[in-house]
Parts: structure tokens; C-alpha cells; sequence
């Protein structure tokens, strides 16, 4: 289903940008007119691609709404977009948490101290091009172009709109996630120039039957090359242990709709180009590899939960909380089997929405109080109730409570795991630590901020919600709930394509037993 | 023995955007004694007409492949696509230096023909066909610079530029025109294709002698690796660059980087492909270029780093960026590559121009008129009093980091790409990770311009020949990371290799 | 008669002489005059292979070299004195204007 002419997803992909450019040309005084631009921009684009998802074929394994045209063609390279179920969710988180992180900046005090809301909002949008780019793309060199663009916005949201040590950790945000990626730039061109061409789809036909393959004899061979130089790129995005030291500050550092943007879905893009690169270009280096990377996630499903537990920090402590419930998805993704995959994917969801909403409470704490210290505050629940009684599901959804969406995505995960034919019983036990270390580091918080007396005189009178922070929490809620009472369509819109993906990989376990003893 | 040749045997016609622009320098050169001084801008117009004549020649001319003087010379795709280069860094050069000269008070005529006689130089460079025209229009394009780095004169920074990039580019040349005699010594010619069928009795008796061959090539690396500051032979760039005026920093950063390389594509990928010959020579000669081309990467980039002025900066940053090309010259050793290689480079070399040009050009925006503010804190706070050159210089910036979008993107891409295929693979792990040091000293200007306090140049060099520069430099740097089919096109018909020794 | 290989010996010792020059004096003058040298060792050796090879085109290279040459003196002359008017002094290593 090759399709030259227009596509509903390129019209998703640039209406960000059609956005991005009507902002330019509204003046700066206009603080108001650039807001919403930005907000019914990002708005829009959430629409279109509910549309995406009405007309999603749930049948079809293979890709959709594809649009192909020619970019470079004397080098191989197209302009090449499609969705399957995969790139549909992330598609679809992205635009989701777009609106939101737009709106909960509106009144923020970064603009009071620092100003230059046009840009801000030129950065956000051109963020979310960028980002439904990576999803989207299905060339190597275009979906790299539209990796690498992220890094710029989310470097100048760090580096203006900061706290103290915005500059630090701007920089090391930037370095530390280029230095990753630039060696997936030199694992492209190999795969291209093999492969005599960048089309991603073509590539996995090639490999499937048998006329494109890269070769692969143990832990490190060509294939195992290629697989890291692509792996470790993605490795640092995720974080995976030991590669996260930029997370926290880059978290911390970052203004509050940056946080929301970099938990929801910029880790996101890690996790993802696992799934859709890593595994399917080299099935063998991914068996092969799966136990080293899987035992990695553990460790930081373990780590991540007991740093977070040590944070004074509050923002802090969500920064490593992603740290640990990245491992799940990283583990589910390399379970390699149906549901450790799904788990996963279904976990990038949960932990978009759970921990973006996180990072949006804890701004709203740090609109009103000024500090990120959890020992300032105490017993909030009585000078905001409302605030108080939406933190508590948030919290116990990012924990994993029954019956809301954390739960069901770390349960598949385990399960998957559990039944892996790479991984197995241990594995799955020790990630089951992790589980209720994240309900001690998380309750902790809870108990520590929001219950208890109310004995500080500054946390006696705080602001009330204002319009636009229930407007943002209300979507959350109803996502957390959707999930995780009614998880079926998730799953429903990616299992032909993991099913497919699953068997792509499967075929090469045995090989593999044979090969790395 | 000798035969004179007859006048219509010379094609001229061939060469005519060299000749003509040389003929156009030489009357303005004249002309100008009679223009009054209050109307100065007459040269500048004058020169700008003589520039874009000889583009729109250039242009009409692109797809020939003819020699001329008797094979001397030859305009192919290759050299019609540099001359583009380098007629746009003339123009670039010419609209930044109009009223830097007359604010720095060295607003003399004679600027203009020097800049025009050294752009001759460059576009007979980019189409010399033959080690005695290589070494002529070396010359053309080395001895105005030496005059125009100096040009500040009685500033002794300047004085000091011009004499020391004279010393080092003598001595370059010397080195180079040996190397020439040479090669001439063991193959009996200077033509580039006659050298190279003249290698196919290589170290056979009666055929050319190895010795000399291997000498008088390697003297020919060191010479064009003065001209385009590769390591080791850079250590005159960050002195020079920072002493001359700098719109000739600017011109030359990007004028002398395109004729050098011209000439080593050219003498490397036609006339000495050893490396065709015997697979040993082929393997130390590719190491060669290979170790002096991480040599430049690496120093470059790395010494950058440490550099508070930006014309240093800018400097070091020009040698790293030398080593980019340089592993498409190293990757044009293997057979096969030469092509692909050479489109490399210059598509390299275009998105250099627009982007260098750019970056000086804002560079000169907020240099003072005793040439102070050229310091990397002087741009602090710039993204709030000038927001819109704050944020091309970003894009400069970004593009010479090589993020996707921009030119530098692109080229930094096709480089890679061609070191991956001559299965350089170490090189081009060399190239990415320097290309990440690189992000570090080039975000250090982003950081100055927005992440920290300061009140911001007021950038009053930024007059509108200098504006309409950065826009037009914006312009390229944007368009060719976007749409890159736009240069391709052109760089696809370049094709320099001989057909392979039999 | 003298064999080409005399010549040549002559001009790579006259070359490796102008390049010590140039690396080793400090009188820009005389690191000048040794760039000379390196250029008529050039010139000795392209006459040697024209006469070896009996044909005219490294004689052709030798009139462009000293016509190039003669150019560069013109202007590595003039700069010379430039700088010598400013400084008085033409001493390679007193000029630190800029260090970095």
C-alpha cells in the first residue's frame, strides 16, 4: 500500500509545524494570541490523530496511512512515513501530552522571570514535530534527522527557561544524548550502504527472506556492532542503568511543561527505537544480547527505586521513579515474547501519563511554595483538598495499584518475563522487588508531603487550583482510569504488529542457542 | 622541437569565467585610480558586476567537460560546481568588508581587485589540470591574501597576520612546487592524466621511480596541507585568522579551504591514485592521509575548546572542519569511491560557505571599530538585544555542530558516508566523536547569547550589506539541511575518476 | 657528462638547507632568502629532469617559478617593511601579538 499522494499522517506530523509558523509572525507583546495559538495548535493535532486512530486498521499487522516521496534520491533516501499499532500509541501519547504541558505553562512564573514566551512556545511546538517525526518516520536517515532535531528545543527550554543550574545541566543534557546518538549515525550508514537502502520495511523484508543480512557469530560480531551503536542511543534516551546520570538533572533543571515533555514522551522515543529498530533489524544480537540488557533493567528498576527513596528532592524522586519504571518497559522488551513487549509498550504509555502528571503536581507545588524540598511542605491534603485527593491517584497509579493503568502494564511485563523463553523466573522475581520498593519510595512521598498536620505557616494559605491546572489534571485522570479499567483497545491496536514482530524474532532464538553457547 | 600553438587550439573559450573575471580585476584595478573617493561604492558595485558576470558564466558553462592551454586546464562539473562556491564567498566577502573597511578606516580600491584577483586564483584552482597550473594558481590565489591579511596595516596584529601566513604559505609553496619536479622527475610530465598513465609502469626498469613518486607526492600533501590547515601543518591558521581584518578571515577561511582542496581532489583522485597500482603503496597512502586527517579532527576540535576569541575559535574550528573534508579525501583513495568522495567534499565545502560566512559575519556584527569584541563573552546577552541575529547564529552553530536541518548536516552525512563505504570505520568513529567535542565550544556561544545574564552588544557592524549576508547565509544554511536535492542535482554529474589501470 | 642523479643529490641537499633555514633563523629576512633557496633547488632540479626526459616542459615550469617568485619577493618584501616600520625590528619570534 504504497501511497505517493497526501496522508492524514503527514498532515499530524506538520500540523505542529504549520503552528510553528503562524507564531512567527505574531509579535511578542501578544502574550496572549501566541498562547493559545500554541495551545489550539497542539490541540488540533490531538484531534487528528484520534482520526489516526478511527481509521486504524486493527487487523493489519504491516504499516499504515503510508506516504512515500522522494527526499534524496540519489543516496537512497525517502521521505517515508507510516504508522503501525506501535507508532500509533506513541503517535498518540505524544499529542496528548502536548496540549497538556502547553496549557500547564500558561500562567507559570518562568515567564514572569525570564520572559520570551514566543519562543517558548516556537521551542514546544517545534519539540512536537519533532517527536511525532521520530514515531512516524520509517526511513533511517529521516527518523535520525528528527531524532537529533528533539535535542535543540529541549536544550533551550533547559537552558532559558532552567532553574539555578539550568546551564549545567542544559549542556550535559545535550552532549550526553549526542554523544549517544552520533555512533546510531554511523550504524545507519552501514545498514544503508549494506542494505542498499535506508527504508526500514525493506530492510526486515531483506532480513526475513534471506537476501539482506548482517553478519553475526557471538556477542560481538558485525551484527552485535551495529546492534550496540543503535542500542546505546537508545540505551541513553530510556535511561537505561548505568547511562542515566543526565536524567535527574536534566528533570530538575528543567521548567515544569519540560519535565512533563521529557517523561511523557522523550524517554519514550528510547523505548520505542528499541522495539522498532533494535529487534527487528538484528534479531539475533537482540537474543543474543537479551540477558546482558535485561539483567541492566533490573539493576535499575532496583536502583532507580532506592535512590528515589533517598531524594529530599520531590522532583528528584520522580526523576529516578522514571528510572525504575523505564526497567520494566526495558524488560518487557526484552522478555521478546508477546506480552513482555506489549507489557512494555503499554508501560510507556502508563508511565507517559503517570509520571508527566507527576511532574505537573509537583510544578503546581513549586508554582505556589518555591521549593522542591519535601521537607517544606507537609499536610497540603488540608490547605488543598482537591489537589491533594488527584495527587493520590496519580501516586498510586504510578504504583502500580490494582485498577488503575500502572498496574496493568507492569503485571504483563512480569508475566511476560516470567515466561520468557530468554529471561525466566529470576529475573521476573527480582523485578517483583521493584514493585514494592516503588510503593515504599512513593507512599513515602505522599505521607510526607500532603499528610500529616499542617504545621508550616506558609503551606496555610496557598492559591487554589487555577483554571487552566484542573483543565490539565482532568485528562490525566481520565487517561489513568481508562487504562486501567479498560485496557482492551491498547492492546486490541498493537498485537498484530508485536505478533508479527514476535515472530520475526522468534525465528532466530534457536539460531542464536546455537551460536552463543 | 617546440611547437607554438595555434591560437584557436588554446579553447579559451573553455576558461573564459577565470579569464574573464582576471581581465575585469586588471581594469578595475585602473578604473578605480579615477573614482573619487567619496564614491567608493562604485568598486564595490563594479566588483560585485564582475563577480556575478563570471557566475552566470560559470553557470551556463556547468555541464561541459573540455580542456583547455593544451590540457592545462579543464572546466567539468567539479570545478564549474567550486566556482559556485567560491563566487558566492566572493560576494560574501565583498558585502561584509563595505563598511567594515570604511569604519575601520582602511577603505582603499585596491581591496576589491586584490579580493578579485584571489577569487582567479581560486576558480583557476579548481580547474588546473596540470602540477604547473596548480602551482600558478596557487600562487594567484596565496599572494593577494598575504597583501589583504596585512591590510589593517599599521595595526600590528594585522601586519604581524600578513607576514606570518607569507612566511608559511612560501614555505608551503616550495614544498609543493618540489614535489611537482618530483613527480615531473619520474614520469616526464605534469599533466595530471599523462602522470597517471605514466603510473602504470610504477617501479618497473624503464618506468618511473618509486622513490621519486612517493617523494614528490608526499611533498605535494605537505604543501596543500599548509594551503588547508591540516594538521601538522596549521600552526600558522589561528594567528593569521585572528590578525587580519575580518571579512578576509571570513573570505579566506573559506576561499583558500576550496581552491587547497580543488587541487589535492583533483591531483589525488586524477593524477596520483597509486593506490590503483599496487596494494601496498595503496594501503600506506590511505594511512597517511587517513592519520593526518584524525590528526586534524582531533586537535582541531579539541584545542577549540580552550579558545575565548571567536575568530580563534572560528580558527580551530576551520582545521577541525578541514578534517571533515579530509576524510572524504582519505576515503577517495579507494577505488571505486573517488566520485562519491569528491561529491562529498563539495557539497562539504558549500554548506561550509553558507554556514562560516554566516558566523563571521555575525562575528564582525559585534566587533568594535579597533577591532576589540571579538571576545566569546561579547555575545553574551545578545539573544535579547538582537533576537534575530541571536538566532541565526544559532543556526550556525548548530549547522557547524552538524544537528540535523542545517547544512552542516548534510555534509558531515555524505563525508561519513564515504569513509563508511572505503570501510574507513575507525576514521569515521574518530569523526562522530569529535564532532560531539565540537558541540561543546560551539553551544558555548548559544549559552552566552541565552542561557546567562548580560545585557547584549548592541551590534552596530550589523549595517545591511551585513544583514542581507546573514540572511542570505541563513538562507543556504537552512534550505541545503532541508532540501538537499537542490545541490545534489548539481554535485550528481561531478565524476573526476580515470578509468581503473588495466 | 653529468648523470641526472648528481643534480638531483645537489637539489634535495639544497632544499633540506632552505627548509633548516627557514625552521632554524629568526631574521625574517634570512628565513625569506631560505624559501629562495628551496625554489632554486626546485628550479636546478626540474632543468636536470628536462634535460633527462629531453623535453621542454620543465623548462617552461622553471620561467614560472622565478616569475612567480619575483612576485612573491614584491610582497613579502613590502610586508617586511611594513612591519619593520612599526616594530623596528624584523625578528620572527617578537612577533606574540596574539596568543591563544
Amino acid at each position: 500500500m504504497e501511497n505517493t499522494g497526501f496522508s492524514l499522517l503527514t498532515l499530524v506530523l506538520f500540523l505542529p509545524l504549520v503552528g510553528f509558523t503562524i507564531l512567527l509572525f505574531i509579535r511578542e507583546q501578544q502574550e496572549s494570541a501566541i498562547k493559545w495559538t500554541a495551545f489550539g495548535t497542539s490541540l488540533v493535532t490531538f484531534v487528528a490523530s484520534l482520526l489516526l486512530w478511527i481509521g486504524f486498521n486493527n487487523q493489519e499487522a504491516g504499516l499504515q496511512f503510508v506516504q512515500r516521496g522522494e527526499w534524496l534520491p540519489s543516496y537512497g533516501i525517502s521521505y517515508y512515513v507510516g504508522i503501525d499499532g506501535l507508532s500509533l500509541l506513541m503517535v498518540i501519547l505524544t499529542t496528548f501530552i502536548m496540549p497538556i504541558a502547553i496549557l500547564s505553562s500558561f500562567n507559570s512564573h518562568i515567564f514572569h522571570e525570564r520572559g520570551r514566551v514566543k519562543l517558548y512556545y516556537l521551542f514546544m511546538l517545534l519539540l512536537e514535530w519533532a517527536m511525532i517525526g521520530v514515531f512516524v518516520a520509517q526511513d533511517l536517515v529521516i527518523f535520525y534527522i528528527f531524532w537529533e532535531v528533539t535535542l535543540v528545543p529541549m536544550y533551550f527550554l533547559i537552558g532559558i527557561w532552567g532553574a539555578e543550574r539550568r546551564i549545567y545541566a542544559a549542556i550535559k543534557f545535550f552532549l550526553y544524548t549526542m554523544a549517544g546518538s552520533i555512533l546510531m549515525l554511523l550504524a545507519i550508514l552501514y545498514v544503508g550502504i549494506q542494505a542498499g537502502t535506508f527504508a526500514v520495511p525493506e530492510i526486515i523484508a531483506g532480513i526475513q527472506n534471506g537476501t539482506i543480512s548482517f553478519a553475526f557469530d557471538g556477542l560481538f560480531s558485525t551484527q552485535s556492532f551495529l546492534f550496540l551503536g543503535f542500542f546505546i542511543a537508545f540505551a541513553i534516551k530510556v535511561p537505561i542503568w548505568p547511562l542515566h546520570s543526565w536524567l535527574p538533572d536534566a528533570h530538575v533543571q528543567a521548567p515544569t511543561a519540560g519535565s512533563v515533555i521529557l517523561a511523557g514522551v522523550l524517554l519514550k522515543m528510547g523505548t520505542y527505537g528499541l522495539v522498532r529498530f533494535c529487534l527487528p533489524l538484528y534479531p539475533e544480537a537482540s537474543v543474543a544480547w537479551a540477558p546482558v540488557i535485561a539483567v541492566l533493567a533490573v539493576i535499575g528498576i532496583i536502583y532507580g527505586a532506592w535512590v528515589s527513596y533517598a531524594q529530599t528532592d520531590v522532583k528528584k524522586l520522580v526523576a529516578y521513579s522514571s528510572v525504575s519504571h523505564l526497567g520494566f518497559v526495558v524488560l518487557g522488551i526484552f522478555a521478546l515474547n508477546a506480552q513482555g513487549i506489549e507489557g512494555g509498550i503499554l508501560q510507556m504509555v502508563n508511565h507517559g501519563i503517570s509520571t508527566g502528571g507527576l511532574f505537573l503536581l509537583v510544578g503546581m507545588l513549586y508554582e505556589r511554595r518555591h521549593t522542591k524540598d519535601i521537607a517544606a511542605y507537609g499536610g497540603i491534603w488540608k490547605a488543598l483538598p482537591l489537589f491533594g485527593a488527584i495527587s493520590l491517584v496519580v501516586t498510586l497509579s504510578s504504583m502500580g495499584l490494582p485498577g488503575l493503568n500502572g498496574f496493568i502494564g507492569e503485571f504483563t511485563i512480569l508475566l511476560g518475563a516470567f515466561g520468557s523463553d530468554v529471561l525466566g523466573f529470576f529475573y521476573a522475581m527480582f523485578a517483583t522487588i521493584g514493585v514494592i520498593l516503588a510503593a515504599v519510595y512513593m507512599l513515602y512521598m505522599f505521607q510526607k508531603v500532603y499528610l500529616g498536620e499542617l504545621d508550616k505557616e506558609e503551606n496555610k494559605n496557598l492559591p487554589p487550583l487555577m483554571w487552566n491546572e484542573i483543565a490539565v489534571l482532568i485528562p490525566i485522570l481520565i487517561a489513568i482510569f481508562l487504562i486501567g479499567l479498560q485496557p482492551a483497545p491498547f492492546f486490541n491496536t498493537m498485537n498484530a504488529s508485536v505478533g508479527e514482530l514476535v515472530a520475526h524474532v522468534g525465528q532466530f532464538v534457536t539460531t542464536v542457542a546455537q551460536a552463543v553457547p | 622541437m617546440f611547437e607554438a600553438p595555434s591560437f584557436s587550439s588554446l579553447n579559451l573559450d573553455v576558461a573564459l569565467p577565470g579569464i574573464f573575471l582576471a581581465g575585469w580585476a586588471t581594469l578595475l584595478l585602473i578604473v578605480d585610480l579615477f573614482i573619487p573617493k567619496e564614491r567608493r561604492r562604485l568598486t564595490v558595485w563594479l566588483a560585485l558586476a564582475g563577480i556575478a558576470v563570471t557566475f552566470v558564466l560559470n553557470l551556463v558553462m556547468y555541464n561541459r567537460h573540455e580542456e583547455a592551454f593544451k590540457g592545462m586546464f579543464i572546466a567539468d562539473p567539479f570545478s564549474g560546481f567550486l566556482n559556485i562556491v567560491i563566487l558566492l564567498t566572493a560576494i560574501m566577502g565583498i558585502l561584509l568588508s563595505v563598511d567594515y573597511l570604511r569604519r575601520t578606516g582602511i577603505e582603499r580600491g585596491e581591496f576589491y581587485s586584490l579580493i578579485l584577483f584571489t577569487t582567479v586564483g581560486m576558480i583557476f584552482m579548481a580547474g588546473a589540470n596540470d602540477l604547473i597550473s596548480v602551482f600558478v594558481a596557487l600562487e594567484l590565489l596565496s599572494i593577494p591574501l598575504y597583501v589583504l591579511s596585512a591590510f589593517r596595516a599599521p595595526d600590528l596584529k594585522s601586519e604581524e597576520s600578513g607576514l606570518k601566513y607569507f612566511i608559511m604559505g612560501a614555505f608551503a609553496s616550495a614544498f609543493f612546487v618540489f614535489g611537482a619536479a618530483m613527480v615531473y622527475g619520474a614520469t616526464g610530465t605534469t599533466n595530471l592524466p599523462e602522470i597517471f598513465s605514466a603510473l602504470g609502469g610504477l617501479g618497473q626498469p624503464g618506468g618511473p621511480s618509486v622513490f621519486l613518486m612517493i617523494l614528490g607526492a608526499g611533498l605535494i600533501i605537505v604543501g596543500l596541507g599548509f594551503k588547508v590547515a591540516a594538521v601538522p601543518f596549521h600552526m600558522w591558521t589561528p594567528d593569521v585568522y585572528e590578525g587580519a581584518p575580518t571579512p578576509v578571515t571570513a573570505f579566506m577561511s573559506v576561499g583558500a579551504k576550496a581552491g587547497g582542496f580543488a587541487a589535492l581532489l583533483r591531483i589525488l583522485i586524477v593524477g596520483l591514485p597509486i593506490l590503483t597500482v599496487n596494494e601496498q603503496a595503496a594501503a600506506a597512502w590511505q594511512t597517511t592521509l587517513w592519520l593526518i586527517a584524525a590528526a586534524t579532527l582531533i586537535l582541531g576540535n579539541i584545542v577549540a575548546i580552550s579558545q575565548s576569541n571567536v575568530k580563534r575559535m572560528l580558527a580551530y574550528s576551520s582545521i577541525a572542519h578541514a578534517g571533515y573534508i579530509l576524510m572524504a579525501v582519505a576515503a577517495a583513495g579507494t577505488p571505486g569511491i573517488g566520485d562519491q568522495a569528491a561529491q562529498a567534499a563539495l557539497v562539504y565545502l558549500l554548506s561550509y560557505m553558507f554556514t562560516n560566512m554566516g558566523a563571521f559575519a555575525i562575528a564582525l556584527s559585534i566587533e568594535k571599530d579597533d577591532g576589540s569584541g571579538t571576545g566569546i563573552d561579547d555575545f553574551k546577552g545578545l539573544g535579547k538585544s538582537r533576537p534575530l541575529m541571536a538566532a541565526m547564529m544559532s543556526v550556525f552553530m548548530l549547522s557547524l555542530t552538524g544537528i540535523p536541518l542545517t547544512a552542516g548536516f548534510m555534509g558531515k552525512w555524505l563525508v561519513f558516508q564515504a569513509a563508511i563505504q572505503a570501510n574507513l570505520i575507525p576514521l569515521a568513529i574518530i569523526g562522530v566523536l569529535t564532532s560531539v567535542v565540537s558541540a561543546f565550544y560551539y553551544a558555548r556561544i548559544i549559552i552566552n547569547m541565552y542561557f546567562g545574564e548580560g545585557e547584549g552588544d548592541s551590534a552596530e557592524g550589523a549595517t545591511s550589506y551585513v544583514r542581507w549576508t546573514v540572511y542570505v547565509a541563513f538562507a543556504g544554511t537552512v534550505l541545503l539541511g532541508v532540501a538537499p536535492m537542490l545541490v545534489t542535482t548539481l554535485t550528481d554529474r561531478v565524476s573526476l575518476a580515470v578509468s581503473m589501470l588495466p | 657528462m653529468v648523470q641526472t642523479d648528481a643534480y638531483i643529490v645537489l637539489s634535495l641537499v639544497l632544499f633540506v638547507l632552505g627548509t633548516l633555514g627557514v625552521l632554524l633563523r629568526r631574521n625574517a629576512i634570512l628565513v625569506f632568502m631560505s624559501v629562495e633557496l628551496m625554489l632554486n633547488a626546485t628550479n636546478l632540479a626540474l632543468a636536470a629532469f628536462a634535460r633527462h626526459w629531453g623535453q621542454e616542459s620543465g623548462h617552461l615550469f622553471v620561467f614560472f617559478i622565478i616569475t612567480v617568485a619575483a612576485a612573491e619577493v614584491a610582497v613579502g618584501l613590502a610586508l617586511i617593511v611594513a612591519i619593520f616600520r612599526s616594530k623596528r625590528s624584523i625578528n620572527i619570534d617578537e612577533l606574540h601579538q596574539m596568543e591563544g
